[in-house]
């Protein structure tokens, strides 16, 4: 059986952390949510590189406990701003994950 | 007395530090400063405040341009606000970043307003200003001898990059607000600073433990984002010897250890370090511990002071003028064809326009409904009904943008395509003319590390008593 991550997640969101890095930060409901996803497949750096067009050595993935989170760590294709660049503050990032099965 | 010291006499005793209050009274000077929360904020006496004026989030156009993202209206009265509320309670006011990418142009804006207002209101006080413009000759030689370093997915610096950039500069750190403040400074505007250094400046000039000094001042930084409901009203940071408090200014706004803890996620790479020119900040030590329903406690964080000073550069430069057709199409079969039909409208527009307007120039078709926000790893499971087009254009003269444009625009409307049935155009226009001319366009051409001997020369400090 398997979870969607849109159900254990309260908070899925995506913004730059400068021009050059794409962040993405799950915000778990519980620890069991938690602890489900961090050893998810899904939430590997190789399948989260599949889904946003990446090789899998630009894309990192940290846990972070102290608020039941894990943080998703891309590499930009475009530098924020340079023209043909479709989202400066990278807030509407997080679509890719919203159908993710855990 | 300086008011430095003034804040020294007051807090620092023979038995210890005194808690010393810190006033966060706006993440974004210049988008309103509510005004409940700042007034409840003054009430609480705080030893400074501090605000952040701007940020790289926004873009390379306002670094390029010299422009605020702010309006000037709104920027005069949040300035107004924060100049007479620290006047009144006689404590220093800080604030980074002045105009939002805090390069020699909006720093000048941002000081003829204070200069403005501190007439206008009969303040007297004793201004520092900090430039941030990084001097090229310096840059350039950190280049030719390796000391510098690519942040992220962008090119290695060159000496070009350099010189071709509108303006260059660098991150401050508590260093230069310091300087300013031994100067007898009570308001100090800088230019483009580190978010933390406007608030660990005069706590690590007290002697309080840099590490949760820093940690306080990377929280509140961003004022009430870190409580839930977030929200941008003043957050009050008391600090101690051991440790500090979170403490919203709005009471519907709670500082929870979670809310806190998952503020150091937010625009970070990293949730565990923060880089600062004279050290990083470790928080994986941090404790979070709730006093109430409102207030949370942190401590912990660590300070590791660095071996090499570094200073954190943004550069944008030009790269030409910049022409945006919008349209919307409600064609089913339109839009199932449209990234077709834009990649031969973009081969016909370039062969019609090659004699009249000078190369290179670039265009860059999105369809909303499709895949104009994000870059899909497969096709949507149904299209969508109606969709919208934008092609941005970006060429060398305002002229040229305006000329491919227009062209692109009246080739898109009545391009031929297989199954076509709606033969008297492809698109809707809410409006005409539907090409709009949108300015200068810029790119990040610097967003790298530079390994520096010393701080202060690359952020002079200019005194004035007004």
């Amino acid at each position: 059986m398997t979870t969607a991550l849109i159900d254990i997640a309260r908070v899925i969101r995506s913004k730059n952390a400068g021009p050059t890095t794409l962040t993405l930060d799950l915000l778990f409901n519980d620890a069991a949510g938690f602890d489900l996803a961090r050893q998810s497949p899904a939430l590997s750096a190789a399948n989260i590189a599949s889904l946003y067009r990446l090789a899998p050595s630009q894309v990192e993935i940290i846990s972070y406990p102290p608020a039941q989170a894990i943080k998703i760590v891309l590499d930009r294709a475009i530098v924020a701003g340079t023209p043909g660049d479709r989202d400066v503050y990278g807030a509407q990032q997080h679509g890719p994950l919203l159908n993710l099965s855990l | 007395m300086t008011a430095l010291d003034q804040l020294r006499a007051e807090l620092v005793t023979p038995q210890g530090r005194k808690p010393l209050r810190a006033l966060a009274a706006s993440g974004q000077l210049g988008y309103g400063v509510p005004d409940a929360a700042f007034q409840a904020g003054l009430a609480q006496q705080p030893h400074f405040i501090g605000c952040d004026m701007g940020s790289v989030d926004p873009g390379p156009f306002y670094l390029g341009s010299g422009e605020l993202a702010t309006s000037i209206e709104v920027t005069r009265s949040d300035l107004r606000k924060v100049l007479c509320g620290a006047r009144a309670i006689g404590v220093p006011l800080i604030i980074g970043t002045a105009g939002t990418a805090g390069a020699a142009p909006h720093l000048a804006q941002t000081l003829a307003m204070v200069r403005d207002i501190a007439q206008s209101e009969n303040l007297h006080f004793r201004l520092a200003s900090i430039s941030a413009d990084m001097p090229r000759d310096t840059l350039k030689a950190a280049v030719t001898a390796g000391r510098t370093r690519a942040l992220g997915a962008i090119a290695p610096l060159t000496t070009t990059d350099i010189d071709e950039a509108s303006h260059i500069v660098g991150q401050m750190g508590i260093e230069a607000f310091q300087r300013a403040l031994e100067a007898g400074a009570d308001v100090v505007i800088a230019g483009r600073a580190c978010d933390t250094a406007v608030f660990a400046a005069i706590p690590a000039a007290l002697g309080y433990p840099i590490g949760p000094a820093m940690h306080m001042a990377k929280i509140i930084e961003c004022c009430s984002i870190c409580t839930i409901p977030g929200g941008r009203d003043a957050l009050l940071g008391t600090l101690d010897d051991e440790g500090f408090t979170i403490d919203s200014m709005n009471p519907i706004r709670q500082a929870t250890p979670m809310s806190v803890a998952a503020h150091s996620l937010y625009e970070q790479g990293d949730p565990y370090r923060v880089y600062e020119p004279e050290g990083t900040l470790h928080t994986d030590g941090a404790q979070y511990t709730a006093i109430d329903d409102h207030r949370c406690r942190i401590s912990g964080a660590r300070w590791e002071p660095a071996t090499q000073f570094t200073v954190k550069i943004e550069g944008a430069t030009q790269v030409g003028e910049r022409a945006v057709l919008l349209a919307g199409c409600g064609d089913p079969r339109a839009i199932a064809a449209m990234p077709e039909i834009l990649t031969a409208v973009e081969a016909i527009v370039r062969e019609l326009v090659a004699g009249s307007v000078s190369a290179p120039f670039q265009i860059y078709p999105k369809v909303y409904g499709i895949d104009g926000v994000i870059n899909w790893p497969t096709p949507a499971p149904q299209q969508s009904r109606e969709a919208f087009v934008m092609v941005e254009v970006i060429a060398a003269t305002r002229a040229d943008a305006k000329s491919v444009a227009t062209v692109f625009k009246q080739y898109l409307l009545h391009h031929g395509f297989p199954g076509r049935i709606s033969t008297g155009g492809n698109l809707a226009f809410p409006f005409t003319p539907p090409e709009v001319m949108a300015g200068t366009a810029y790119r990040f051409s610097a967003y790298h590390v530079v390994e520096v001997d010393a701080l202060a020369p690359l952020f002079p400090i200019h005194i004035e008593d007004l």
